[in-house]
C-alpha cells in the first residue's frame, strides 16, 4: 500500500486495534497496523508448547518475547529490560526482590511517588502479540450505570472521582454489539441486577451462560440465608439477607459458535486456552487481516506521533527491528533496525494503557501545550489505575472438586454499588475453579498442585494442609493417593476486584532506562488510596462471613496468608482486630488519557478523539475516568465499536 | 483448527468395555488387526513388543510401589507414549548410584511393593531420590532429591522455602497423574466435554484404573 492511500493508521493490534481495523476493513477502507511484537503463529502449539515447557505457568509463559529458557525456566538474561527491543512486564519480575529494580523490571517502578507518598508495585501485566488482553480471562462484564456517575452520586469525600461524558444508555447497543463480536455466554434475566438492562436491538447473550461449577453452588447456598446484622458492614442501602452468586457473563463459548468450539472446561483460561473456546484478540485480527485492504507491520514500534502547524497528526514515527532471540544459550543475537515513517488520515493508538501514554509522552514538540501531543490537559499518563485483587482461599467442609472448568464461572456482582461508595471502595467478587493453583501460601513458595502434593509426599507442611504430617516421612502408594484426593477436592479460593479513585499522582512518566531500541521505558509511580483499602477491608469481611457461613468450625479452614515480605502488603483494622492484607494485580490497567467533556481535565472525548488533535484517536481502558469494578475488556470493546463507527464516516 | 501435540482417545471403544481399553490414534494407525485383538481379547497380542531389560521392570515395578498406579498403566504393554524410557533415562544420567541402588531393591522384591517404599525409604542417600521419581509421574516435573532434602532440613524453621523444578517435556506435563489422583486433569490438556464441572467426577477409580491420560 502507498503511502498517502492509506486511511487509518492503528498502533496496537489488541482489543480496541484489532475490533477497530476489522470495524473499518468490512467498509473497505485501507487500515495499516504497527504491532510491537511479532506474527501470530499459525498453529497454536507454538503458543501451547512453550506453556507446558514452563516451570512457572504464569500469564506471559506462551506469548513472545519468550521468558524461559529450553529448559523452561525463567532467564534474566532474555527478560534483560534493557536489551529486549519491545519488552514487556511479567509477574515474574513482581517479586520483592525485582518490581523496583529496573535491571530485573521492564517497568521502572518508583518506591516514592512525586507527592512523597510511598509507592507500591503496580501489579499487573501485559503482552505485546495482539495485546494484552490475550492472556485474559474471558470475563464480558457491563458497568453498571452508577459506575459512569461517580463525582455525581458518590464524589463529595473523594473529590478525585469524576463522572464519565457518557452514561449507560449511550453504550448500551454497542455493549450488544461488542458481545455479539466476542461471543459472549450469559442469560440476560441472570444479568439485570443494579440497573442493568439490555436494549431493543440485543436483549440477549449471543449463547446461553455457562453452567455453575461445585464451588459456585457450595458459595451459592452459604449465602442464601444471612441477617440484617451479618451484612451491616456492606453499608448496602438495606442489608442483604441473601447476596446472589450469579453466571459471570463470559466471551467463552457454550455452543459453538462463528467456527468456534464451546468450552471443553481445560481449566486454563489464563494463559491461554488450547481449543480457542476463549475469544481472544487474535480471532477478529485474523478477520481483519484476511481483508486486502488491511495490513499488519509486525515488530514494529511506533516511537514518535508527529503533529504539523496546523494542530493534526501528519505521519507516525517507528522503528522495524529483528532479533535472534536463543532461547538455548539465552541470547539476543544480530539485532536488526530500520527506521521509517507512515501517513495516514487518521491515527489510532491502541497499545494499552501504559504504552499509549508513553508513545504520547514520547512524541515531544515544543510548539504544543506541555510540549507533548495531546497533552493540552497535562493529564496524559495521570490516574493510572487496576483493580486491586483481593484473594482469599480456604478448605471447604463438602468435596467441590477444583481443577475443573473454567477458571470462573461465577461470581458476586451485586455489591458493587450503593451507598456506602461515597467511603469506601466497590468490590465485585468472583469464585476460582482452579484450587490454589496461584494462590497457595500467598505465592512464595511456588503452585499447586505441586506444593501439597510435595508437603505429603515429602513430609513437610507449605501449604498449611500437612500439619499432623510435617515429620519429615512422606506417603506412599495407596496412603499418597488418598491423602492427596482427599486434601484437594475441598480446595476453593475467592477473589475480590476493588475499585480505586483516579489519584493523579499515579502515573506513567517517562524513565531514563531504556529498552533495547533505546526507546525511554515507562515509569511507574503508584499506590493504592485509603479509599481502595478500605475496599478491600470489607472484602476481608465479606471473605469472613462467606468462610463462616460455608466451613466447618471444628477445623481450620481459613488458609489465607501474605507472604513474609509481599510489597503490596498493609496493615488494617478488621473488626477491632489488627490484619495484614495485600493486593494483587488484576490486569486491568486503565486511565492514563481520560475521557470527559472538558479539555483541561481530560485528554479525549467520548468518541475517544484527541481534544487537542483532530485526526487523533486514543482508544482502549486509558479513556476511563474511573474503573468500577467491572473487568474492562467489553467496555473497551463497545468504545471500539462507537469509534470505528465515527472514524469510518470520517474517511 | 487447533492441533495439539498429542493423542486423541478414540471414541471406537464403547462404554461398556474396560476404560483400560482405551486406545490412542496412534495405536489404531500402528495396527487396526492389533487394536480389534486387544479389545476382544483383553491383552495385547505378546508379538509386537520387545522384551523389557530387567532394569526397565525394576523400574516399573519401583514406579509402581511409590506411586500407587499400577505399572500396567503407568507403562502399558503397547507404550505409545514411552515415558517410562524417558524418565528411566533422565534418571540414570543424574543420579546413577542411588538409582541403582533402588532398582536393586525393586528387583530383590518383585511382588513385595510395601517393602519396595520401605527400603526406599530406609536408603538415607536413595530416600529422596524416590520422591522425585513419584513427582516425575505425578507432575512430568524433575525436583532435584537434594532440594525435597532441604525442605526437609528446614521444615521446623522456614516453612516458606522455594524450590524449583523442570518440566521434563511437554509431554511429561500432559501425562501427569497427580491430576488424575485429584479426579481432574492437566491444566490445559483435557478430552472432557462441555459441562462436566456441573457434576461430580466419576470415581477415581475410573481416573487412576485408565491407560488414557485424561479422565471424564
Amino acid at each position: 500500500m502507498a503511502n498517502d492511500d492509506i486511511d487509518v493508521v492503528i498502533v496496537g493490534s489488541g482489543f480496541a486495534g484489532a475490533l477497530i481495523a476489522n470495524e473499518l476493513a468490512k467498509q473497505g477502507k485501507r487500515v495499516v497496523i504497527l504491532e510491537a511484537g511479532g506474527k501470530i503463529p499459525t498453529d497454536i502449539n507454538d503458543y501451547m508448547g512453550r506453556f507446558y515447557k514452563a516451570s512457572a505457568k504464569v500469564p506471559e509463559a506462551p506469548y513472545t518475547p519468550a521468558i524461559f529458557d529450553a529448559d523452561g525456566q525463567f532467564s534474566p538474561e532474555l527478560n534483560n529490560p534493557a536489551t529486549v527491543p519491545a519488552g514487556r512486564p511479567t509477574v515474574m519480575t513482581l517479586g520483592a526482590d525485582a518490581w523496583s529494580n529496573p535491571q530485573k523490571s521492564y517497568l521502572v517502578q518508583q518506591q516514592k511517588r512525586e507527592d512523597g507518598q510511598p509507592g507500591t508495585p503496580f501489579a499487573s501485566t501485559y503482552e505485546r502479540v495482539a495485546g494484552g488482553t490475550s492472556h485474559w480471562l474471558g470475563t464480558s462484564l457491563r458497568l453498571v450505570p452508577n459506575d459512569f456517575r461517580m463525582k455525581t452520586l458518590y464524589g463529595k469525600s473523594e473529590p478525585d472521582f469524576v463522572d464519565w461524558p457518557i452514561g449507560y444508555d449511550d453504550l448500551v447497543d454497542w455493549y450488544g454489539k461488542a458481545e455479539a463480536e466476542l461471543g459472549v455466554s450469559a442469560d440476560a434475566e441472570d444479568q439485570k441486577f443494579l440497573g442493568i438492562f439490555f436494549s431493543r436491538n440485543f436483549p440477549a447473550y449471543p449463547m446461553p451462560r455457562i453452567p455453575e461449577s461445585l464451588t459456585d453452588g457450595a458459595i451459592r447456598r452459604a449465602l442464601k440465608n444471612l441477617s440484617p446484622t451479618e451484612t451491616a458492614f456492606l453499608g448496602m442501602k438495606s442489608p442483604p439477607t441473601e447476596i446472589s452468586v450469579r453466571g459471570l457473563p463470559a466471551a467463552r463459548n457454550s455452543q459453538p459458535y462463528r467456527n468456534r468450539r464451546a468450552c471443553a472446561g481445560n481449566t486454563n483460561c489464563i494463559p491461554i486456552c488450547p481449543i480457542q473456546a476463549k475469544y481472544d484478540p487474535t480471532i477478529t485480527l485474523n478477520d481483519a487481516l484476511n481483508h486486502r485492504n488491511v495490513t499488519m507491520m509486525t515488530h514494529t514500534v511506533a516511537s514518535e506521533v508527529v503533529v504539523d502547524g496546523n494542530g493534526r497528526v501528519s505521519e507516525i514515527k517507528y522503528i522495524r527491528y529483528s532479533v535472534d532471540t536463543d532461547i538455548k544459550t539465552k541470547t539476543l543475537q544480530n539485532l536488526q533496525r530500520v527506521e521509517g515513517s507512515i501517513k495516514a488520515k487518521i491515527f489510532v493508538l491502541a497499545a494499552n494503557a501504559i504504552e499509549t501514554a508513553r508513545l504520547l509522552l514520547m512524541s515531544k514538540n515544543d510548539a504544543l501545550p506541555n510540549k507533548t501531543v495531546a497533552n493540552r490537559s497535562g493529564m496524559v499518563g495521570r490516574h493510572l489505575m487496576d483493580h486491586p485483587y483481593y484473594v482469599a482461599w480456604g478448605v471447604a467442609k463438602e468435596q467441590v472438586f477444583p481443577y475443573r472448568g473454567p477458571l470462573i464461572t461465577s461470581g458476586i456482582g451485586d455489591l458493587c454499588d450503593g451507598p456506602f461508595r461515597d467511603k469506601r471502595g466497590a468490590f465485585r467478587m468472583d469464585i476460582g475453579n482452579e484450587g490454589w493453583n496461584f494462590v497457595i501460601a500467598g505465592g512464595a513458595v511456588g503452585a499447586d498442585p505441586d506444593v501439597t502434593a510435595i508437603d505429603f509426599l515429602n513430609g513437610v507442611n507449605r501449604s498449611g494442609l500437612n500439619t499432623d504430617g510435617n515429620t519429615g516421612n512422606g506417603l506412599f502408594g495407596q496412603s499418597l493417593i488418598t491423602a492427596l484426593n482427599s486434601t484437594f477436592s475441598h480446595q476453593f479460593r475467592v477473589g475480590f476486584l476493588v475499585e480505586q479513585t483516579p489519584d493523579p499522582h499515579n502515573r506513567v512518566t517517562l524513565s531514563d532506562e531504556t529498552d533495547g531500541l533505546g526507546l525511554q521505558r515507562p515509569k511507574l509511580a503508584y499506590n493504592i488510596s485509603p479509599y481502595a483499602k478500605r475496599g478491600i477491608v470489607a472484602a476481608k469481611q465479606m471473605q469472613d462471613l462467606l468462610f463462616r457461613k460455608m466451613g466447618a468450625t471444628e477445623k481450620k479452614f481459613d488458609f489465607t496468608t501474605v507472604a513474609k515480605d509481599d510489597p503490596t502488603q498493609f496493615d488494617a483494622q478488621v473488626g477491632g482486630k489488627s490484619v495484614t492484607l495485600n493486593y494483587m494485580g488484576a490486569g486491568h490497567i486503565m486511565g492514563t488519557y481520560r475521557m470527559g467533556t472538558d479539555p483541561t481535565q481530560s485528554v479525549v472525548d467520548s468518541f475517544q478523539r484527541s481534544h487537542d488533535h483532530d485526526n487523533l484517536y486514543l482508544v482502549g481502558s486509558g479513556t476511563f475516568p474511573t474503573g468500577g469494578t467491572a473487568n474492562p475488556t467489553l467496555t473497551i470493546a463497545a468504545l471500539a465499536l462507537r469509534t470505528a463507527e465515527r472514524i469510518a464516516k470520517r474517511v | 483448527m487447533i492441533k495439539l501435540d498429542r493423542e486423541e482417545p478414540t471414541r471406537a471403544v464403547p462404554d461398556t468395555l474396560d476404560r483400560s481399553l482405551y486406545l490412542t490414534r496412534r495405536t489404531v494407525l500402528a495396527g487396526a488387526a492389533a487394536a480389534t485383538a486387544a479389545v476382544t481379547i483383553g491383552t495385547e497380542p505378546a508379538d509386537a513388543l520387545a522384551p523389557l531389560s530387567d532394569d526397565m521392570v525394576a523400574f516399573k515395578n519401583l514406579s509402581a510401589a511409590l506411586t500407587g498406579i499400577s505399572a500396567d498403566k503407568l507403562a502399558p504393554v503397547t507404550d505409545a507414549l514411552e515415558l517410562k524410557q524417558d524418565y528411566f533415562t533422565w534418571v540414570m544420567d543424574r543420579k546413577p548410584d542411588q538409582f541403582k541402588a533402588l532398582l536393586q531393591i525393586a528387583k530383590a522384591n518383585p511382588t513385595a511393593l510395601q517393602t519396595i517404599v520401605d527400603q526406599s525409604q530406609a536408603n538415607g542417600d536413595a530416600k529422596f531420590l524416590a520422591r522425585s521419581i513419584v513427582l516425575m509421574w505425578y507432575l512430568g516435573a524433575w525436583y532435584e532429591p537434594d532440594d525435597l532434602k532441604r525442605l526437609v532440613a528446614a521444615r521446623s524453621a522456614e516453612q516458606s522455602l522455594f524450590i524449583s523444578h523442570t518440566v521434563i517435556s511437554s509431554k511429561a506435563y500432559t501425562q501427569g497423574w497427580l491430576w488424575r489422583v485429584i479426579q481432574a486433569h492437566p491444566m490445559g490438556y483435557s478430552d472432557m466435554q462441555f459441562g462436566y464441572w456441573t457434576r461430580k467426577p466419576e470415581p477415581i477409580e475410573d481416573f487412576i484404573s485408565r491407560t488414557s491420560p485424561k479422565g471424564t
